[in-house]
């Protein structure tokens, strides 16, 4: 066969597979979302509505409003808080040696732990009765010793935040100890001889070098702090009220709860729209290596 | 860069006592880095020897914050005795990752091998439309399957899970097998080639083998993918087709979470993951990342 021929041949049933999977149900759910989709009404989808699908959302629904707030203030904050923590760490654990590559190995665990089971593990550790954070924190600040983290608003936020800050911490401290290995160590060093401080060092001749795989991270992050679903579902399934429901969470509800699938496909593809925004910073930075 | 002072031969005094009180600094940052660095590990690890300690309690010790108790492994025999039944869902939950990965890596394979190796029109394009994929939120990419699952039958099948997960598990695999790939180096294949071997030849003789350590890291890397899906599962289950990580919503009664119970399953779906992750532990920021920082 020749080569002209195989090549597309190879790659043909990768692309009806992503084709399939991917991109027809992409485009299948912005047709539903211009159609009255109910999924307790027999044929599916039913009336085409235009754009009032996205009309409800934006002017009679607090509860997606709600959801937007969720989810921005969530990917802010955890984004953040996951990124300063890492780099941290990555400082911490990058010079090498036994005991800082044994809990480099230990990074991987917890990601080999789902987003299910944090959510699971975090919301034993809050329990008011016999939780382990929540005695902890009681010790340590006693004005939080009888608090019920997840019966709060603000409180039960907090803790959704800190499980997934828990949860990404270690994938993007090997990601920027990745980057911190191609530094060059004697650019660092010659700034030492010269007598600069460790902060200096770490903010004229570190922090530009590691810029890019930086940059690279917190998108990576930002995307998947946007499409949290997991770990929220099983720590406070979006509760209490709906001060934990990210847009996910939202779209979720609407859909399986109220069987509203068309009005839930138009918010899926409102939150679509920044996610193509990430995704094409994302991938600019991924080809220009190449 | 400031310019560089000249070399001193002769130290004085002073500067003999800063050089002393210098590396005695120098040891004591090194002592709190170690205790940070024991700090933060142990935060780490927190919550998982706290899921792993109560799988080990009994339903009355679980609600007292004890260290120290009698460990009992009746809660790993009640998990999968009714009503819980987590056997099924072990079942189902394997044999979807499997059935997923073994589609998903010879298609990838191919795909792979082909952007490794040649030059294809809009090659870009469509490794980007791939990479995006990854990014689409699921619960975008529910809805149309939701809806045809229900008309065709699928829902609640094993089936159907499967389907869905090869929309995860593909881009990861595609990019993960290419970067493999590229690492090969082609002089080989071209001097099997000048000896009159097809392509295809050369790839089942010289790419296959090389490439098999990376296949078998990217299969492991879509099996961990795949087990630990949630939400396609949520969606598309009910009861026939449940999955371990959905499984866990088994063991909230009405008189609230049962906790140990909740471990012991949690040490059940965690486990193989712990283990497969290790032995992939090079490769996983990779694969995540799609080779974008290496």
């Amino acid at each position: 066969m020749r080569d002209q021929t195989l090549k597309y041949l190879l790659v043909l049933p990768a692309v009806l597979v992503v084709f399939a999977t991917a991109v027809w149900p992409l485009i299948e759910s912005l047709r539903f979302s211009f159609y009255q989709g109910r999924t307790d009404r027999g044929d599916f989808p039913q009336n085409w509505l235009g754009f009032e699908n996205y009309e409800w959302a934006f002017l009679y629904e607090p509860a997606f409003w709600n959801s937007v707030y969720v989810t921005a203030l969530y990917t802010i904050i955890t984004v953040a808080l996951t990124t300063l923590f890492a780099l941290g760490l990555a400082m911490l654990l990058a010079p090498g040696g036994k005991l800082r590559s044994g809990v480099q190995t230990l990074l991987i665990l917890p990601f080999a732990m789902s987003p299910a089971l944090i959510g699971v593990s975090f919301r034993f550790m809050f329990n008011p009765e016999f939780g382990l954070f929540d005695a902890f924190f009681g010790v340590v600040f006693p004005p939080l010793a009888d608090v019920s983290w997840l019966a709060d608003p603000d409180l039960a936020f907090a803790v959704i935040v800190m499980a997934d800050v828990w949860g990404w911490i270690p994938f993007l401290t090997l990601v920027l100890i990745g980057g911190l290995a191609s530094v060059p160590q004697d650019t660092i060093e010659a700034a030492q001889v010269d007598g600069a401080s460790g902060w200096r060092v770490f903010k004229d001749v570190t922090l530009p070098q590691l810029m890019p795989v930086l940059a690279v991270v917190i998108i990576l992050k930002a995307i998947f702090s946007l499409k949290t679903f997991d770990q929220v579902f099983m720590l406070t399934n979006g509760g209490p009220g709906t001060a934990t429901q990210t847009l996910s969470h939202y779209i979720y509800i609407t859909s399986t709860r109220y069987g509203q699938v068309g009005y839930a496909a138009s918010v899926a593809w409102l939150m679509v729209i920044p996610m193509m925004v990430l995704t094409y910073f994302y991938a600019k930075f991924v080809f220009k290596k190449d | 860069m400031t310019e560089r002072t000249t070399p001193q031969i002769e130290l004085s005094a002073a500067q003999a006592s800063e050089f002393w009180t210098g590396k005695r600094k120098q040891r004591f940052w090194r002592g709190v880095q170690t205790i940070l660095i024991l700090i933060a590990a142990f935060i780490m690890l927190i919550p998982i020897i706290w899921i792993f300690l109560a799988a080990f309690k009994s339903h009355v010790e679980v609600y007292q914050l004890r260290l120290f108790f009698t460990p009992t492994l009746e809660n790993f025999g009640t998990v999968f005795e009714e009503p819980y039944d987590l056997g099924s869902k072990l079942y189902n939950s394997t044999i979807v990752a499997f059935v997923t990965v073994i589609f998903a890596i010879p298609i990838a394979t191919m795909a792979a091998y082909s952007f490794s190796r040649f030059r294809l029109k809009f090659e870009t394009t469509i490794l980007v439309v791939i990479l995006a994929t990854q990014f689409v939120p699921a619960v975008v990419i529910i809805l149309p399957f939701f809806i045809m699952f229900r008309d065709v039958g699928l829902l609640d099948t094993r089936l159907g899970l499967i389907l869905v997960n090869l929309a995860i598990v593909m881009p990861f695999a595609i990019w993960m097998i290419k970067g493999f790939i590229d690492g090969i180096p082609m002089d080989t294949e071209e001097a099997a080639m000048v000896d009159g071997s097809s392509r295809l030849q050369v790839i089942k003789n010289i790419v296959l083998p090389m490439a098999a350590p990376g296949l078998v890291t990217a299969s492991i890397f879509c099996f961990i993918l795949a087990w630990n899906e949630f939400l396609f599962a949520l969606f598309l289950t009910n009861r026939e087709a449940v999955t371990l990580p959905i499984g866990l919503a088994l063991f909230r009664g009405e008189e609230g979470d049962l906790w140990n119970l909740l471990s012991a399953a949690g040490i059940i779906i965690m486990a193989p993951m712990f283990v497969l992750a290790l032995a992939i532990r090079k490769y996983f920021v990779q694969g995540m990342t799609m080779g974008a920082v290496r």
